[in-house]
């Protein structure tokens, strides 16, 4: 019976409450690792491969000492090799995603699921970067598998703050040109941008044959609308202000909102990228699985 | 066409539709903002859905309100009136007819008389109520009253009530009749009010205007249900209300002769016996007429006079006849028909000589010729007693005397009063005895002033004056009874110069004569004790040659005469009665029983009896012209005369100028009563009452809201 008390640890809510950001990492990591009994994955990094024979030369501690007692000759075990993957992840820091109706906000809720993908990939000897933007890059960490990056991205992920508004494509055409090497690309936004500019961008990396998970954050409040009284609403990112009655207009907000992703996933789909909506309501473990579906099919 | 609200004071309510608006800016004005990470998806809302939601919200508001307008306007129960209200509906409706039937209706007109046509419009007004409406009947000959107590609602009833009506001989008292109508219309039940004034609007009818406080100008009594005062004010509320006034003014002939007044007196010497009759005759014609008086006594005629006047002119019939003067006589004066037949006939009658008892008191110890001695010598000349019997006493004798033996006192300068005479004669005046008070050197000024004898308080004392040259006695007003005959011109008929008298400021009753430049020489006024209280007569100035001349002169003898018998019979005897006015006699010797009026009709009545040192019994008010005889146990007591009001005689009517001013703050407007009756009330006082149609429409707005509120969930 699987154990679900996990989930209390990839709660967002509970998760915004911890102290520091590689702990909240951590906790999320492990909760989801802890959640997931006889997974296929467990040490898949360091995956045994066959035996051959011993050959002068071999270091001794690759022989195998149960096959030797056995058949009484000399085996060594042999490993896959190390994917040695390079991970981009790249945070939307415009204002949009300072929105919040209740709890964390959109970049709260992505920082922490930035530090969670960069926790895990780190651990398993991969080596990550970090890409921060709003309208233009605001941080870039190249790729390392050093120990400490993840202090340095952790740090980098502490200090994103938001800021101006978005434009996702620029930010991905110029990313994807700077990227040589086949990589995983991680988008983390809420794509509050025109699609037009966004799905070139993601194209272009699968054009440049990199692999791309698109975590679309949204909060709960943005695609449901459910608003009880007449506002003026003020766009966070351009300051416009509209007044409206949210209670007749919310179907049609709705759909409109329900068709957009639906294009989003279409679009995705056909460029074969994941694209993952995630509500800041919802607990991590939605996003994680995403990736390492991904990381599988890497594999 | 027209447009009115039976009730005005709902349309405040209209003030709640701004109010809506006024709640819906100032809500939107602090409509709370909210931060939203993108507008994309409302900006295209915006273009295809916001502004329908928009729109709506203006039509909420504006369904909204109309339904708060409607509610409203329903309240206020708006009526149309005219051509565009169409159909025979209209608002329940209370009416008040307020129809003539004063004494110059009975002359005759196209149809009948002028009062049958008044009921045929009267009726025509009535065919047009619907169920529902309440209608009021009030009377317009004085006094007006409301034949139907509480209005009706049937019809029938006030059919019956309008075919009941007959014309009376009493005068037209339009404003207080009016006045009445909206009294009742201020208490009935359904708000839309209406006044039908019918009559033949004769000017002499309009006393002064019908919204004037107090009714000032009326000739004749409050009438039924109210003072002037309450009509007054109820007549402005109806003002600010809006009952509505119809008037139909009816045409009759207008040349009319009439006999506005018949005098009778006695002659003395050698014509001892016969009476002098004296007749006046107005032409109010416009042309010349010459036309015979016959004169009725008892009866039978005694005598015929022709009389030729000019339009407008006033002349006189004078007769002599010889009658028995111990007994009661009737007559009337006759003019042949014309216009009005009513006033064609004047009654009078002539009482026996009788003799009045009347107590002179002087003060104690009087020896020398004072007042007394010429007040005795002056009422009784003779020392027959032929008309009044004096009797001299002492002041101190006063309270031994019995009270309701003497119908006047008479003090002659008897000085200050002790408690037991003052307290004697305030119940002497009390009960209707009169008083005659003859101030003198024994007068103190400070007692008089404090009320000491009864009826001086509207008498106050200044000091006494001397002229050594004198004053010139005066008459203070033209025309009064006490000194008909007695002045010529501006002056009394002999010169009276007087060198002493007392200066005082009169602070009620009559000035009858005057002391030029100084101030009153002779009142008379009510005395204390209410209505019924007997009359008190000072006079200013002692009867005392070192006074003035009236000891020399044979000036004292009719005006003492005529005030002891002012005193004595007060208001009862002077001048005449009117119809619609009460009718008191004295009883010649004070008999006490039960006595029967005869009417001029034959029907008899109870008089009612007052109480006092005098018999009187008296008719609350005469509904006949004629002679009524009073009798007991079958023997003829006194005979009572009532004529009719000389102004109803003038038939000129009053043009609608006029009226309108009489009318002025009551919406009125006149139909010709000629014409189609039916069309024009119809045209003036039928609408159709619109709030049923506010409330569908409020009702159909609200299903309206009800849907557009629903469509905000879509």
């Amino acid at each position: 019976m699987p154990d679900e008390s996990y989930r209390r640890f990839l709660d967002p809510t509970v998760v915004s409450k911890l102290a520091t950001m590689e702990l909240r990492a951590r906790l999320v990591v492990e909760g989801f690792v802890t959640g997931l009994h006889k997974s296929p994955y467990k040490g898949f990094s360091v995956e045994f491969a066959e035996h051959r024979q011993y050959m002068p030369g071999d270091p001794l501690k690759h022989i195998d000492g149960k096959v030797y007692g056995k058949t009484d000759r000399f085996y060594v075990k042999e490993y896959e090799e190390e994917t040695n993957l390079r991970g981009y992840v790249l945070l939307d820091a415009s204002a949009s995603m300072a929105y919040s109706s209740e709890g964390i906000s959109k970049l709260e809720y992505s920082r922490y699921l930035a530090a969670a993908l960069v926790y895990l990939m780190l651990k398993q000897q991969d080596s990550v970067g970090l890409l921060v933007f709003d309208q233009e890059i605001r941080e870039f960490l190249p790729p390392r598998a050093h120990p400490r990056q993840l202090h340095v991205l952790l740090s980098a992920l502490a200090a994103a703050a938001p800021s101006s508004s978005t434009d996702i494509g620029l930010v991905i055409h110029d990313l994807a040109r700077r990227m040589r090497k086949r990589g995983l690309v991680i988008l983390i936004s809420d794509l509050l941008d025109d699609p037009a500019d966004i799905l070139p961008g993601l194209k272009h990396f699968r054009h440049m044959r990199h692999e791309v998970v698109v975590f679309h954050v949204l909060d709960p409040r943005e695609t449901e609308f459910d608003f009880d009284v007449d506002a003026t609403f003020r766009d966070m990112e351009t300051g416009e202000l509209m007044t409206t009655e949210p209670f007749s207009i919310r179907g049609d907000y709705r759909n409109a909102v329900r068709d957009w992703m639906t294009m989003l996933r279409r679009e995705c789909a056909e460029s074969r990228i994941d694209y993952v909506p995630v509500l800041t309501s919802t607990p991590y473990d939605r996003a994680l699985f995403s990736y390492l579906e991904k990381r599988k099919r890497l594999g | 066409m027209n447009f009115t609200f039976l009730n005005a004071a709902f349309l405040f309510g209209a003030l709640a539709a701004l109010l809506q608006l006024i709640i819906h800016l100032f809500s939107r004005r602090r409509v709370e903002t909210v931060d939203f990470s993108s507008l994309r998806f409302l900006r295209e809302l915006e273009r295809r859905k916001i502004r329908r939601v928009r729109i709506r919200q203006i039509l909420l508001l504006v369904v909204r309100s109309l339904i708060i307008l409607f509610v409203a306007l329903a309240l206020a129960r708006p009526t149309l009136s005219g051509a565009l209200a169409g159909g025979r509906s209209h608002a329940r409706t209370s009416v008040a007819i307020v129809l003539d039937e004063s004494g110059s209706m009975a002359r005759d007109g196209a149809r009948g008389t002028l009062l049958d046509e008044a009921i045929a419009v009267a009726a025509r007004v009535v065919d047009l109520l619907d169920e529902g409406d309440q209608a009021f009947l009030v009377t317009c000959a004085a006094p007006p009253r409301s034949v139907l107590a509480g209005g009706t609602f049937s019809r029938g009833t006030l059919v019956e009530s309008l075919d009941e009506l007959e014309p009376t001989a009493a005068a037209t008292e339009y404003a207080d009749a009016v006045r009445l109508g909206l009294e009742l219309l201020d208490g009935a039940r359904n708000l839309n009010r209406e006044l039908y004034l019918v009559g033949d609007m004769q000017r002499s009818g309009w006393t002064g205007p019908v919204l004037t406080a107090g009714g000032s100008g009326s000739r004749g009594s409050d009438g039924a249900g109210g003072s002037d005062g309450e009509r007054a004010s109820s007549g402005k509320r109806a003002a600010d209300g809006g009952p509505s006034a119809y008037v139909f003014p009816l045409e009759g002939p207008v040349g009319n002769l009439f006999i506005s007044d018949v005098a009778t007196e006695r002659r003395y010497g050698g014509t001892a016996g016969r009476i002098a009759v004296t007749a006046q005759v107005k032409n109010g014609s416009r042309r010349r007429a010459k036309v015979p008086v016959r004169l009725f006594v008892d009866g039978v005629q005694v005598g015929r006079s022709g009389v030729d006047l000019s339009p407008g002119e006033h002349g006189t019939a004078q007769f002599s006849v010889a009658l028995d003067e111990s007994a009661w006589h009737s007559g009337w004066a006759e003019l042949p028909d014309d216009a009005l037949e009513i006033d064609n006939r004047r009654y009078f009658v002539v009482p026996p000589r009788l003799t009045t008892e009347v107590l002179i008191v002087q003060a104690d110890g009087e020896l020398d010729r004072g007042d007394a001695y010429y007040t005795e010598l002056a009422l009784d000349p003779s020392g027959n007693a032929e008309r009044f019997s004096p009797s001299v006493v002492p002041l101190s004798d006063l309270i031994a005397q019995d009270q309701g033996r003497f119908p006047a006192v008479v003090l002659a300068d008897v000085g200050r009063l002790d408690a037991g005479a003052s307290a004697w004669l305030a119940r002497h005046v009390e009960t209707g005895g009169g008083l005659v008070i003859i101030l003198g050197d024994r007068t103190d000024v400070r007692a008089w002033n404090e009320g000491e004898v009864p009826g001086s308080s509207v008498l106050v004392l200044r000091e006494p004056f001397e002229r050594e040259a004198g004053v010139r006695l005066a008459p203070a007003s033209r025309g009064h009874p006490l000194t008909d005959g007695l002045v010529v011109g501006e002056r009394l008929i002999d010169d009276i110069a007087v060198t002493r008298g007392f200066a005082a400021d009169l602070e009620g009753g009559e000035e009858i004569l005057e002391f030029p430049g100084i101030g009153p020489a002779l009142t008379v006024a009510r005395g204390p004790g209410g209505e019924h209280a007997g009359e008190v007569a000072v006079l200013l100035t002692a009867i005392d040659p070192h006074w003035n001349d009236l000891p020399r002169s044979g000036f004292l003898v009719p005006l003492l005469h005529r005030i002891v018998r002012e005193v004595s019979g007060g208001a009862a005897r002077r001048g005449d009665v009117l119809v619609g006015e009460g009718l008191e006699v004295i009883l010649a010797d004070g008999a006490a029983g039960r006595i029967e009026v005869t009417l001029p009709d034959g029907t008899t009545a109870t008089p009612e009896h007052r109480a006092g040192s005098r018999a009187v019994v008296a008719l609350a008010a005469a509904t006949l012209p004629g002679i009524h005889t009073f009798s007991m146990n079958g023997t003829v007591v006194a005979l009572g005369v009532v004529n009719v009001d000389p102004v109803e005689s003038d038939l000129s009517p009053a043009d609608p100028q006029e009226i309108g001013r009489h009318l002025e703050g009551i919406a009125h407007r006149f139909i010709d009563p000629s014409g189609d009756i039916g069309a024009g009330i119809l045209e003036a006082r039928h609408g159709r009452e619109l709030w049923r149609l506010f409330v569908y429409g409020a009702l159909a707005l609200l299903a309206f809201e009800m849907y557009l509120a629903r469509q905000r969930t879509g």
